[in-house]
């Protein structure tokens, strides 16, 4: 008796989320050189929640974040470098960097909502930055998976609805991204001609002037939360 | 030899007076109500090489529709003489990544046009040979319950005693897209009642209404038809 209640009151559940499998996107590559670099958290990313009374949940996305942002803008992007430790992104050879990150993860079991399926939700935030390292935009995305429990149990429709969510927050990228943050003006080529067309009535400095324009826009889209 | 023989004239004749007792409540444990209903707004029918796939509706617009009975449509439909060729839903939104997704899949047949001009959207469609997307919508519920059963175990043995029962209800309707017209084909609903008992003297002997399967099969029979259908 003892025994028992001792294996039923350290219950707890473990879930690891290794590649979240992220199919090749049916879209029209976005004609920039971009790098991204990613913070600390991606590549071991674990969240603990003891639930009040009941069990205890660690979700360990490991290093999927990594994989599903490298899959994405790689295929988003015409090019794509991943910084690595000391680079300087402002010695490199491209249009925009973006850092990704997350802002906030969290789940509910169907013991909470009192339905059979468990959601995960995901804030990332993507902060991009132009080649001179001047932040240009800075868009929060909050992305949502469900799933519902299954024969294979808990473990298995958490990490379905984990899943889910970071395909939830790739779609989201894809569809908004250029529309909310325009990041396609850091396009150098077309800041260059930009520059060359002002340049006899503004022999000021012009290869930033439309940056700046496209900040200003971005800018005032900074707090848009692209809800689901 | 003749007390083996009483015996097993005594054994029989429990069987068949439980049998007596427990037939009719078999009977009656089976009886469902159940009604399905469809709307065709269009002809149909479907070529050779042609095939359906079976989606549920978005999670996001708050569905919440059980894999099991989106399996169980999907294994309906493509058996017997008339079956349709079913493609898996994964295979297809993964295809069409990210244009299927739960959060930017069309929401209605307006929203259709602008789907099949997405690049590659159409080359994958017919490459797949998708003519329809039946999309489900709905859920089994239990509307209703009472009774009292108590089960107690001790070193001599153990057992229950009691009666409970259950109403559920499965309420399931499948919308048919054509992605040739980009129209809707139509709409068939399902709605099966049933009232599951569970006595037990002794022993509990649950005697169970199978709602969301027979929602399944009849929404998957009238499916076929719907769709093998040339009638407009």
């Amino acid at each position: 008796m003892a025994a028992c209640f001792a294996a039923f009151s350290g219950c707890s559940s473990q879930v690891t989320v290794n590649d979240p499998t992220i199919p090749d996107p049916l879209i029209e590559k976005i004609p920039l050189s971009v790098a991204v670099r990613f913070p600390d958290q991606f590549d071991h990313y674990i969240y603990e929640d003891q639930l009040a009374g009941r069990e205890k949940w660690t979700v360990d996305l490991g290093r999927s974040n990594e994989l599903l942002f490298t899959k994405l803008f790689s295929s988003m992007f015409n090019e794509l470098t991943v910084i690595e430790g000391g680079m300087d992104p402002k010695d490199m050879p491209i249009d925009a960097y973006i850092e990704p990150s997350i802002d906030a993860f969290e789940f509910s079991t169907p013991a909470q909502s009192q339905t059979e399926a468990f959601a995960v939700w995901i804030r990332y935030r993507i902060k991009i930055f132009d080649k001179n390292g001047d932040q240009f935009a800075n868009w929060p995305i909050s992305a949502y998976g469900k799933s519902q429990t299954t024969m294979m149990g808990g473990d298995d429709a958490m990490r379905r609805a984990a899943v889910l969510a970071m395909r939830d927050a790739a779609a989201l990228i894809v569809m908004q991204l250029d529309k909310t943050t325009r990041i396609s003006r850091l396009n150098r080529s077309k800041l260059s001609r930009a520059a060359v067309r002002s340049e006899p009535e503004n022999p000021e400095p012009t290869m930033t002037e439309p940056v700046e324009e496209a900040s200003k826009t971005a800018a005032s889209e900074d707090a848009i939360d692209e809800t689901g | 030899m003749k007390r083996v023989k009483q015996l097993t004239d005594h054994v029989g004749t429990f069987v068949c007076k439980a049998l007596l007792v427990v037939l009719p409540c078999i009977i009656v444990s089976a009886c469902t109500t159940a009604r399905v209903e469809d709307t065709r707004q269009q002809s149909t029918g479907i070529l050779e090489g042609e095939g359906v796939v079976i989606m549920a509706r978005s999670y996001h617009l708050g569905n919440e529709t059980e894999m099991s009975f989106i399996d169980c449509i999907g294994s309906a439909i493509s058996r017997g003489s008339s079956g349709l060729r079913v493609i898996p839903s994964a295979e297809f939104v993964d295809a069409l990544f990210p244009w299927f997704e739960p959060r930017t899949a069309p929401s209605d047949t307006k929203a259709l046009p602008d789907f099949i001009e997405r690049p590659g959207v159409a080359d994958m469609i017919a490459e797949k040979g998708v003519r329809y997307v039946i999309w489900l919508d709905g859920d089994t519920d239990r509307v209703a319950g009472g009774g009292s059963l108590s089960c107690a175990a001790g070193p001599g043995g153990g057992g229950c005693f009691g009666f409970a029962w259950w109403q559920n209800d499965s309420k399931y309707e499948a919308a048919v897209w054509d992605l040739t017209a980009l129209e809707s084909a139509g709409t068939i609903s399902t709605d099966v009642s049933g009232t599951s008992f569970l006595p037990a003297v002794v022993i509990p002997i649950p005697l169970i209404a199978r709602t969301k399967a027979k929602a399944c099969r009849g929404l998957a029979d009238q499916l076929k038809l719907f769709i093998v259908s040339e009638d407009a």
